[in-house]
């Protein structure tokens, strides 16, 4: 009796992965014939559209940054596109098994432990951690954080920075659900300091001048990051995208996009030049 | 095959040390639960108006509303209030424990319920007071009733606690979620998470079979 629950248990488990696993290697193919079918062919993209103002939803329409950047970069091109809110596991699952998706946009940074499983385009935007905490704090740099309570969003590089400075498994180092929440922990008392993206901190410390927060950057500890489109491994998409994206950076349109969002001039060199 | 099991074994440590999170925020809020819900229950069962319709409201607020959206009100609402910060333990234990208190009265209340009135007449007739007569006579009886229910809530409430990783308490899903941002990867993390918690409930599920036969 005993012995056939095990069996069963582990038939189901099996049965689990190789569906996984199996759904991906049939499906592969459709995303190859998605690449050759040449003009006609809408290419769909996934995101998570809940990381403004990169990408979010503007009531039922997806709008951001990296949206109205892939719109160029397709024009560019000559291809026609679609994007769809996928939430992030749906869009890192959708994007692998490539056969509704052939690609992702996401405010996604290149690291060497994601490339295992994905390709990336060249990347398209630099951006930068930073720490937000309470007017007066001795916090100066990333280092002074150590033994402190410390919010970040999970998955973001923030989180991945924040883990080797303080240690795999430390449980002062909360890692939220978004970024919303990191700083409703901050806020709460639950935190010494968030780590975000620049670009979220000052949006947040200029949204609430009453609570008092102020940017710290540390730019020994936290080096600049590169967002990438991602791509399951193989896609010859890259191929098509990499030289529309760079001719998007040089004619000058991306720096058009860049101050109509940020209200500033993007460096375009270090982005050319980031490996 | 494409499965990663060197990242399952990167985080064996860690899901480890959330399992054990995991086993001891469940067990503490099945025990405060109970004894919440044991209140609750006998609050909901009086006749006295003023006991009966708080503990009602109770009942209906934690059963009618997500128990995300408690765990999130608990954790960024009641906890600074009473504790002046956040404490993801804190509030994981006391949402769960809140939420199970409003099922397990409502167990206590059937369990009780289900017995006929006329073992508490038989029983008074008998002399005894009707504190007596619920000790000896209804609950002796009503327990062997509550038992599956009992096993079925803290079954639901070892599954549910996966919903605390969204307030940062350190158990099987929050380390399951660090693996999938890691290597942003889904089907590893899942897949281990749903092992483990299989495994829980699986130890829970002989356990209360063997006390369903002792009783």
């Amino acid at each position: 009796m005993k012995k056939w629950y095990f069996i069963a248990v582990l038939t189901l488990v099996a049965a689990v992965v190789l569906s996984g696993c199996g759904a991906k290697s049939s499906n592969n193919n459709a995303g190859g014939e998605a690449g050759n079918g040449g003009e006609d062919v809408t290419y769909m993209f996934a995101t998570d559209a809940a990381y403004a103002p990169m990408e979010y939803m503007d009531k039922d329409v997806i709008s951001g940054f990296d949206i109205e950047f892939l719109d160029l970069v397709m024009e560019e091109a000559g291809l026609k596109h679609e994007v769809k809110h996928t939430g992030w596991d749906g869009m890192l699952e959708g994007v692998k098994q490539a056969n509704e998706f052939q690609a992702g946009i996401s405010s996604i940074s290149i690291t060497d432990d994601r490339k295992q499983t994905y390709d990336y385009s060249m990347p398209y935007f630099e951006s930068i951690n930073v720490i937000m905490v309470k007017e007066g704090s001795d916090i100066k740099s990333a280092l002074d954080l150590k033994g402190k309570k410390v919010a970040v969003q999970s998955g973001t590089t923030a989180d991945i920075l924040m883990t080797g400075i303080m240690g795999e498994g430390n449980t002062d180092l909360k890692k939220m659900d978004s970024n919303a929440v990191a700083l409703l922990e901050l806020d709460q008392g639950g935190a010494d300091a968030v780590v975000a993206d620049i670009a979220i901190v000052r949006d947040y410390i200029k949204n609430n001048p009453d609570k008092k927060y102020v940017e710290v950057s540390d730019t020994t500890n936290f080096t600049p990051e590169y967002y990438g489109i991602l791509y399951p491994k193989g896609s010859d998409l890259k191929a098509k995208l990499d030289p529309a994206i760079k001719t998007v950076i040089e004619n000058g349109k991306y720096a058009e996009l860049y101050k109509k969002w940020f209200g500033e001039e993007p460096n375009t060199a270090n982005l050319l030049n980031a490996k | 095959m494409d499965f990663r099991f060197d990242i399952i074994w990167d985080y064996a440590p860690l899901l480890l040390k959330g399992t054990l999170y995991t086993i001891g925020i469940s067990l503490s809020s099945i025990l405060l639960g109970s004894i919440l819900g044991l209140g609750v229950s006998f609050g909901k069962m009086s006749s006295r108006w003023f006991l009966r319709w708080p503990m009602q409201s109770y009942v209906n607020f934690f059963r009618g509303t997500p128990l995300l959206v408690q765990i999130y009100i608990v954790h960024f609402g009641l906890i600074p209030l009473l504790y002046g910060k956040t404490n993801a333990i804190i509030a994981a234990i006391t949402a769960l424990s809140l939420n199970a208190a409003a099922y397990t009265a409502e167990i206590y209340r059937a369990g009780i319920q289900s017995i006929d009135k006329g073992q508490m007449e038989a029983a008074k007739s008998l002399g005894m007071t009707h504190g007596q007569a619920m000790r000896f006579i209804i609950l002796p009886q009503a327990i062997r009733r509550m038992i599956p229910a009992f096993g079925n809530e803290f079954i639901v409430l070892v599954k549910d606690s996966s919903l605390v990783a969204l307030i940062t308490a350190p158990e099987i899903m929050y380390w399951s979620n660090a693996m999938k941002a890691q290597y942003i990867r889904v089907w590893e993390p899942y897949l281990a998470a749903a092992f483990i918690y299989f495994i829980l409930t699986y130890t829970l599920n002989k356990i209360l079979g063997a006390v369903e036969r002792k009783v």
